[in-house]
């Protein structure tokens, strides 16, 4: 293997960094602070030092002020959220870089909470910057490392349920996914559940708040464990780093079932990832079902040898953002577009015809249309549809429809 | 309804088809071009060089090959173009077949006949000196039950109009005279006026003076004025009236683009 397959767990609170195949990670603060007299940038320790020596301007939130396009002025110079995350990512690269004495980047997965495209779009702009190949580079949601992350495993782990407890400063989260054995192929099923009975991590530093932590926790696994078989659960985040103040919790959790703290669970699962991508055949043959993949099917009417036929242009587990594609199709019959949205339930499958309105008449089968295809999310699909004419015969018109579908 | 996808077709090198004056880009576009011309496609258009667009540059290696071949071992032209056909997957098969009776059709009528419908396709398209040329070989078959007085009025005919589209008169009335000559025609005779009309130094007065009545004068006169009146409002005169509005340095730009364009025009005809 060629240069390193870098799984990067990126969110507003920490950022984790873990390697395929490598022992060591890093939780590094997802903070950048500058130098106020040199445009040198510094993260983690480095940054908080400076900072308290008053050497230095640290900025936070960062993922956020991507989202709010919002900017930073520091030393008089004004820094999108964009500008700054870029310079944060090429830090955090540098780590393992060092660490592994390896300049190169064989795949960047990246896994955040929640898949937005502007988001998404910031990260292929940092792609481009930092020079790695798009193909090289993938975001997915925490929900999708997590089920890497399983898979990657021993399977006995995975063969009922699979439950996973995140437990960080803002949010307490379950997470659960299963194997579903079918006919053709497997379907992985992972989702998440924020839950609202979240606290603040300082409470665990009282005997009285460690006590009410467990409480809630308590009635959270027995709200979300009780009525499944779970193979394994699974235990990440800052406040798993210790488990002294949830004796409750960790006896309920532990009975009938395996369980495991795992504090880099969602940079590995991403690392897995990666490493997938390398091999010409996946070693994970799973439709994937969870957030950031597509939920339904997406099919055009064709025809092929005097049969019409269905060509899917989208397909259920395909990442929604690299979802994309073009073709070229001949109009035949009636000029419209009829697709057919196939959800996961299949009593729930709709056609969707789409007029190609403002296109010039023409005889039959001399209209070629230029089809493009993407999702803005994992509900919303874009079309945009050209003419292109019939060569020199009938001459292209300007003639364009773009319609938003929600799938 | 429903849709055909499109094989990609890295044509970089467009195949032009003189006789109408286009390139074709895709197999799509050869197909339609087939099917709608039989006239054009039966004889002289399959070649080395269309299936050398079609492996080169449609990348369909396979199928010129066979058509290549179905050639070298004396196959018909239709058996080559409905391999073609049958291979896009552009027409179905219904409609292959109507194609097939309808080249086979064609194949079975007269020679004279046949030449004669590939002569006035060429008119259709415009291609008036080929036209000219086709009617004019068509003349020299031999007097049959086919190649009648009244067949022949019919060739005269057309070859004087291929003549007269490319303005040149004195053969087209040659041509119109025999025409008129055989079937004593009135349209014919018509013709004829309306060439003296273009013509004015026609010295067709001997023959038919007496045949120009003052009724018939009056009423063709009404129609070439009508004609004229018609044309006037032609789209073509409008954007040249539009083009003579504007300023002289885009005057003087359209005009010449015009002139270029009517220069191919006629290249093209002739």
């Amino acid at each position: 293997m060629d240069g390193l397959v870098i799984g990067l767990d990126l969110n507003d609170d920490y950022t984790q960094i873990s390697c395929f195949d490598k022992e060591k990670s890093w939780t590094i603060p997802t903070v950048i602070c500058r130098r106020k007299n040199e445009e040198t940038w510094l993260t983690g320790e480095e940054a908080y030092a400076a900072t308290l020596l008053g050497e230095g301007i640290i900025v936070d939130k960062l993922l956020k002020m991507v989202l709010k396009e919002g900017t930073s002025t520091i030393g008089g110079i004004c820094y999108t959220g964009r500008v700054l995350i870029k310079l944060f990512i090429e830090k955090m690269l540098q780590y393992p870089m060092l660490e592994f004495k390896s300049e190169k980047v064989a795949q960047l997965v990246i896994t955040i909470q929640e898949v937005n495209a502007k988001l998404l779009d910031t990260l292929m702009y940092c792609a481009d910057y930092l020079e790695i190949p798009r193909e090289q580079v993938h975001v997915i949601s925490h929900t999708e490392s997590f089920a890497y992350y399983v898979l990657s495993q021993k399977k006995e782990l995975w063969t009922n349920q699979v439950g996973l407890f995140e437990l960080s400063s803002d949010r307490l989260c379950y997470y659960e996914m299963k194997v579903q054995r079918g006919m053709r192929r497997n379907m992985v099923q992972a989702e998440v559940q924020n839950q609202e009975e979240s606290f603040n991590l300082d409470i665990l530093d009282s005997p009285s708040g460690s006590k009410m932590a467990d409480k809630i926790l308590s009635a959270c696994g027995e709200k979300l464990l009780s009525r499944k078989l779970f193979s394994t659960v699974f235990l990440t985040g800052k406040g798993f780093e210790r488990q002294d103040w949830a004796a409750g919790f960790m006896k309920q959790v532990c009975s009938r079932r395996k369980v495991f703290v795992e504090s880099h669970l969602f940079s590995k699962g991403a690392a897995y990832k990666g490493a997938d991508y390398l091999h010409d055949e996946t070693s994970y043959p799973y439709i994937f079902i969870c957030e950031g993949r597509l939920k339904a099917e997406v099919s055009l009417k064709v025809m092929k040898r005097g049969r019409e036929g269905q060509l899917v242009v989208a397909s259920y587990g395909d990442n929604w953002y690299e979802s994309k594609s073009s073709m070229d199709f001949i109009v035949d019959g009636a000029n419209e577009v009829e697709f057919t949205i196939t959800p996961l339930d299949s009593k729930k499958k709709k056609l969707l015809r789409i007029p190609l309105s403002g296109f010039p008449e023409r005889p039959p089968r001399t209209t070629r249309i230029e089809m493009s295809m993407g999702f803005t999310d994992e509900e919303t699909m874009v079309m945009v549809i050209k003419d292109k004419g019939f060569g020199e015969l009938f001459p292209a018109s300007d003639a364009v429809i773009r319609q938003e579908v929600t799938i | 309804m429903s849709l055909i996808l499109c094989r990609q077709e890295p044509v970089k090198h467009p195949f032009y088809i003189d006789v109408l004056g286009i390139y074709i880009h895709s197999s799509q576009e050869l197909c339609y071009v087939i099917y709608n011309h039989p006239m054009l496609v039966l004889d002289e258009f399959v070649d080395e060089l269309l299936t050398g667009f079609i492996r080169r540059e449609l990348d369909m290696d396979s199928l010129a090959g066979r058509m290549e071949k179905l050639m070298e071992t004396g196959g018909r032209t239709e058996d080559v173009l409905v391999l073609f056909l049958s291979e896009c997957d552009y027409y179905s098969d219904k409609e292959i077949q109507k194609f097939k009776a309808a080249l086979s059709a064609i194949r079975a009528l007269h020679p004279a006949r046949y030449d004669k419908e590939r002569a006035d396709y060429m008119f259709g398209q415009r291609q008036f000196g080929k036209a000219a040329g086709r009617y004019k070989k068509v003349l020299e078959y031999p007097a049959d039950r086919q190649v009648n007085e009244g067949f022949l009025e019919a060739v005269y005919n057309n070859l004087g109009a291929s003549y007269a589209m490319m303005f040149q008169f004195h053969k087209a009335f040659q041509a119109y005279d025999k025409a008129y000559g055989l079937g004593k025609n009135q349209d014919v005779l018509k013709r004829i006026y309306f060439l003296t009309v273009f013509a004015p130094e026609l010295s067709v007065k001997e023959g038919y003076g007496p045949l120009f009545t003052k009724e018939l004068t009056a009423q063709w006169k009404h129609e070439a004025d009508s004609a004229s009146l018609d044309a006037g409002q032609a789209e073509e005169v409008r954007a040249l009236r539009a083009l003579f509005k504007k300023d002289p340095v885009k005057r003087v730009k359209g005009a010449s683009e015009m002139v270029r364009r009517w220069k191919q025009e006629y290249r093209l005809m002739v």
